[in-house]
């Protein structure tokens, strides 16, 4: 809880967390989230164009 | 950090034996006063003392109630007749809470009182007028030209104060700081307003609407993956402090950071640490963006309502920072002659922040999933669960679709005789919507202390976010406005 944790170890704790290099399943979740996103963007931007807002 | 800070930010994703929690107590509050306010259609005024505040160059002027029925309260009789149903009404709330009660009315009269002077001393019209018509109206030569709604800078600053030069203080009314359960209230009363605005240009509040998907996938999509890449590679923070950092940096602030933290199973006080620092730099935000919105976005008024709900994190702060924006452009517009209908830009930021918080719980319970099956897999077989995604759904959304849906059936499927009256009885839920902006913005504010930045091994998380939001999520956020909204203007006035 956040009782328990002695704000001034703040610094320590992040010292020493422990280096924890990027996983595979991470790696992948980057790519897809960003791949997925742009090309969804892209689609919408597309629609944006031709179905313009209506006043 | 202050406790205040850490208590106050932990207390609603913390609370387990209440009869309700904070998001379904916002819904209950935000459409008590949307039905009692709906009594005006049968001409029944129960809410039309609540106060109103105006321009005023004399202090009598300042305040009156709502509606002329209550002119008789005069403008102090509807000032003691609001705090004495708010304090009973959010004591109430706090007793459901399990919070102690006497505690809490003591902190909230304190929290009132303070944040409505700061809100009536905005409304000073060498504060708050903005034509030459007011200036003359009010007899001075020259003002800050903030808008009333600058008073919610006042709220704010008044805050601000308080949590960094007062800090007992800010411990002594730690009970009725509550930003997230005050911005619910206000926007689930912001539903029926937005409604009865739509109504006008339905064909446009759809086109908005639509538009605000894109909001969506921006920050799932593009921003988490990039802040959280940034977290681990560039700073070297571990898993379970970058998924909640991103989230807070990249969704929705306090409700994100605290939902991820639990779906991937943190430590409770990582999430707390991180929302800390999201309402630190959603004051930061606030204090700048609309203001830089005036000065750059005012012939694109929906463009920078969308860049506020993008841009600024936490419900709060963003949806508040869309009222500011509204006020300061429409203001602008109105100085060159152009009078744009209010509610647009506001509605258009709202909008936008509820679109991206219906997804939290769907978001959190896919990176739950990942973190339990494929990261820290255990051997206790604590796995996440479907039903997360709906104990993790903020409930106040649901109060924002049904006074929407209400108001817009109210404004567009009554009789002729009942809708006419739709906008002047909503209109009167909209001013307690106005006190809880007020609340929400003093609250962030006694929040908001800036001494943690200097606390050791803060600084590397502030630096996440620095690098984050004004490196990438505050331009990507006015670009895909610009793309989406670019052009669409709101209706004018008749």
């Amino acid at each position: 809880m956040a009782q328990q944790f002695n704000r001034s170890d703040l610094r320590e704790e992040l010292r020493r967390a422990p280096v924890e290099p990027l996983l595979p399943i991470e790696k992948k979740l980057i790519a897809w989230s960003l791949s997925i996103g742009l090309v969804l963007l892209f689609g919408l931007a597309l629609l944006n164009h031709f179905v313009p807002a209506t006043f | 950090m202050s406790d205040t800070t850490l208590n106050a930010v932990g207390a609603p994703g913390t609370a387990t034996n209440t009869l309700i929690n904070e998001d379904w107590l916002a819904v209950v509050l935000g459409l008590l006063i949307f039905v009692l306010a709906l009594a005006a259609l049968v001409h029944v005024d129960l809410i039309g003392w609540v106060v109103t505040t105006s321009v005023w160059g004399s202090l009598s002027q300042a305040l009156k109630a709502t509606s002329k029925d209550y002119a008789s309260l005069g403008g102090i009789g509807a000032l003691l007749a609001t705090y004495v149903a708010l304090t009973a009404v959010l004591s109430a709330g706090a007793a459901a809470l399990k919070t102690d009660v006497k505690r809490f009315a003591l902190a909230f009269t304190a929290v009132f009182w303070i944040a409505y002077a700061s809100w009536i001393i905005g409304n000073f019209a060498h504060f708050a007028a903005v034509t030459p018509a007011e200036q003359q109206k009010f007899g001075i030569a020259w003002s800050l030209k903030l808008t009333n709604e600058g008073g919610y800078i006042f709220a704010l600053i008044a805050g601000l104060i308080i949590a960094n030069f007062f800090p007992r203080f800010a411990e002594a009314i730690k009970d009725a700081v509550r930003p997230e359960l005050y911005i619910k209230v206000a926007i689930v009363i912001l539903g029926g307003f937005f409604a009865v605005t739509a109504a006008g240009k339905l064909n446009l509040a759809s086109s908005l609407i639509l538009r605000g998907v894109a909001a969506i996938i921006e920050a799932y999509l593009i921003y988490w993956a990039v802040v959280y890449f940034v977290a681990r590679k560039w700073f070297g923070f571990n898993r379970e402090w970058a998924a909640p950092l991103a989230s807070g940096i990249s969704i929705c602030g306090v409700s994100a950071a605290i939902a991820v933290g639990g779906a991937i199973r943190a430590r409770p006080v990582v999430p707390v640490l991180v929302s800390s620092l999201v309402v630190i730099f959603a004051v930061v935000e606030v204090l700048i963006l609309p203001f830089v919105a005036q000065a750059f976005l005012a012939h694109e008024p929906l463009v920078a309502g969308a860049w506020m709900g993008l841009a600024v994190k936490t419900d709060g702060a963003a949806v508040a920072a869309g009222g500011i924006t509204e006020s300061l452009i429409l203001a602008k517009n109105a100085a060159e002659g152009v009078r744009y209908q209010p509610g647009w830009i506001l509605g258009t930021a709202a909008t936008i922040k509820v679109f991206i918080d219906i997804f939290i719980g769907i978001w959190a319970f896919v990176l739950g999933y990942i973190w339990t099956n494929h990261i820290n897999v255990t051997s206790d077989g604590d796995k996440a669960k479907l039903r997360e995604i709906w104990e993790r759904f903020p409930k106040f959304i649901i109060g924002f679709v049904i006074t929407f849906f209400v108001g817009l059936y109210l404004a567009l499927g009554t009789p002729a005789d009942i809708a006419k009256n739709v906008p002047a009885a909503i209109g009167e839920a909209n001013t307690f919507r106005v006190i809880f902006f007020i609340l929400t913005f003093f609250s962030i504010g006694v929040l908001s202390n800036f001494k943690m930045l200097w606390q050791e091994g803060f600084g590397k998380l502030a630096a996440v976010y620095v690098v984050s939001l004004f490196g990438f999520v505050i331009w990507v956020g006015l670009l895909i406005s610009w793309l989406f909204f670019g052009g669409i203007t709101p209706p004018l006035t008749s």
